[in-house]
């Protein structure tokens, strides 16, 4: 029997998007529990979807279209934006504040409803904390992120503020999830294995969000990190892009391993949480490029 | 039959689903447009990512670079600044994650890129200068200054420019002749001049600041 390449499997992905797409699938909790990988989907992928409160439901659609039992949730799906023409950063800034620490958590269940509703659960929580929150901002962050059930605060804040979060995050009983980016060159940014050294060892409630696009661009070996730490790991963000800096691509197209990845955590039955996501270009709708990709995944554990 | 009834289910859901296209995602990419030139360049734009961090049409967005007032983009000339760069990339900073380097692309698809990088610079441009602030209070010197260094490799005198209708700032960003479908009949090929001219056009229009345009109208103006 002929190995396939990856480039083939994605071939033969694409063969199986409109059934796919028009699959309605069962409206369970675990929809995207594939052959013991569980799966969500980074909404960011819908990259022809804003990211506004206004656009959630349509985002509910779209992941059960898409068969996902699961998300992370960025903030931005349930914060209202005060930025607006006439009105500063400053000004924008402050009301946005303002709104976070007097929003009850009532507000936040009731948008988890909405979830429960559709069978998706938030596994966790997007939110871009940095050092313009107060205190305040980030215990009412952490709080909205219990009341929306999630298992834990997932950001790509760099090691000095991921050191603010550790009283939060014990606190409230909720991890804190350290994401990276690929930037080598900033001692604070969450990037290589050295760095996700340094932040998990800040607090037992940190885990690590590990970005296998970003990591793969770093030149970092995602295996070897995965091997090394998937006790420390909660979720990866799977998605393909090119090795020294280069640019996101089509799953297959690009050098993260992704199918390795996948038969790692399956065959280790590490619960670790496969979250899609990607920002390689596309002429496809969003539902459709996010189902080719889940596709792909779901080859890769066939 | 039954195979055959599913297929055209399937094929009808996947139309309405993608707005009349498949495969194409006419509400985020919109309607194709009549120069496939440009519809190219646009689709090059998308399918390489770029719109996703520098925005379909340069919105500003976060930390990527904002195209239509970046002077890089204002200064390049038929991708000669903005190829090598996508090429290279932008390496990281302490504080702003790089570009990824784009080094595999063909020419072709850099050069297409840089089109729509360009012509929706433009369009913006147009939008914000005509959009702009009153432009009843420019400097006629500084204008007559401007119009020396800028215009007169073409234009010769100002006289014949010259306007009292109101339709100079118009007339300045926008000639008539930059609407023209351009032609690639055999003959009209080697119009350099014409070429050439809106090229000039072009790229002033990509760097105008609001106080060039009000002070171009000051010194043009029949008063």
């Amino acid at each position: 029997m002929t190995a396939l390449t990856r480039r083939d499997f994605g071939k033969y992905a694409l063969g199986g998007l409109t059934a796919s797409v028009l699959a309605q699938p069962a409206a369970t909790v675990n929809r995207s529990m594939i052959n013991g990988v569980q799966f969500g989907l980074q909404p960011f992928c819908y990259h022809d979807l804003p990211m506004t409160r206004e656009n959630r439901p349509t985002l509910v659609k779209r992941l059960v279209q898409n068969g996902f039992g699961m998300v992370e949730l960025h903030a931005t799906w349930c914060e209202p934006r005060f930025d607006a023409p006439g009105v500063s950063a400053e000004v924008a800034r402050e009301k946005l504040r303002n709104w976070r620490v007097t929003t009850p958590a009532a507000y936040y269940r009731s948008i988890k409803k909405e979830f429960d509703d559709a069978g998706v659960t938030i596994f966790t929580y997007w939110v871009g904390i940095n050092e313009s929150y107060t205190d305040a901002e980030i215990d009412a962050t952490y709080q909205a992120a219990k009341a929306l059930g999630a298992k834990g605060a997932v950001g790509s804040q760099g090691l000095a503020v991921s050191q603010r979060l550790v009283p939060f995050t014990a606190k409230h009983g909720i991890f804190t999830g350290l994401h990276n980016h690929d930037n080598l060159s900033d001692p604070d940014a969450l990037s290589n294995e050295a760095s996700f050294d340094k932040g998990l060892a800040y607090s037992p409630n940190f885990k690590a969000t590990l970005d296998v696009r970003h990591f793969t661009a770093g030149n970092g070996d995602c295996i070897g990190f995965l091997e090394r730490h998937h006790q420390r790991v909660s979720s990866v963000h799977l998605g393909d892009r090119r090795k020294n800096n280069g640019r996101s691509a089509p799953f297959g197209e690009g050098d993260a391993p992704i199918i390795e990845i996948l038969r790692l955590i399956r065959d280790n039955r590490w619960p670790i949480i496969a979250l899609l996501e990607f920002e390689h270009g596309t002429l496809r709708t969003g539902v459709e490029e996010v189902q080719l990709m889940f596709d792909y995944c779901k080859r890769a554990l066939a | 039959m039954k195979a055959v009834c599913t297929a055209i289910l399937i094929t009808g859901s996947l139309w309405a689903q993608s707005a009349g296209t498949p495969g194409y995602d006419i509400n985020y990419i919109g309607p194709r447009m009549a120069d496939p030139i440009l519809q190219h360049s646009k689709e090059m734009y998308v399918l390489y990512g770029c719109s996703y961090c520098h925005g379909l049409y340069l919105e500003s967005r976060g930390e990527a670079t904002d195209l239509m007032h970046s002077r890089l983009v204002g200064r390049d000339e038929n991708a000669n600044l903005i190829g090598p760069l996508l090429r290279a990339g932008i390496p990281q900073t302490a504080k702003l994650s790089p570009m990824p380097q784009f080094s595999d692309l063909s020419d072709q698809q850099i050069s297409a890129i840089a089109t729509w990088i360009h012509y929706a610079r433009q369009q913006g441009r147009y939008k914000e200068l005509i959009e702009g602030r009153d432009v009843s209070s420019g400097n006629a010197a500084e204008g007559k200054a401007y119009f020396e260094k800028n215009c007169t490799s073409c234009h010769t005198s100002p006289a014949d420019l010259k306007r009292e209708d109101g339709t100079l700032r118009t007339r300045i960003l926008r000639p008539k002749f930059l609407d023209a479908a351009e032609s690639w009949q055999v003959d009209r090929l080697r119009d350099t001049k014409t070429a050439a001219a809106r090229h000039r056009h072009l790229a002033l229009l990509e760097n105008y600041s609001a106080d060039d345009v009000a002070n171009l109208i000051a010194y043009l103006s029949v008063k």
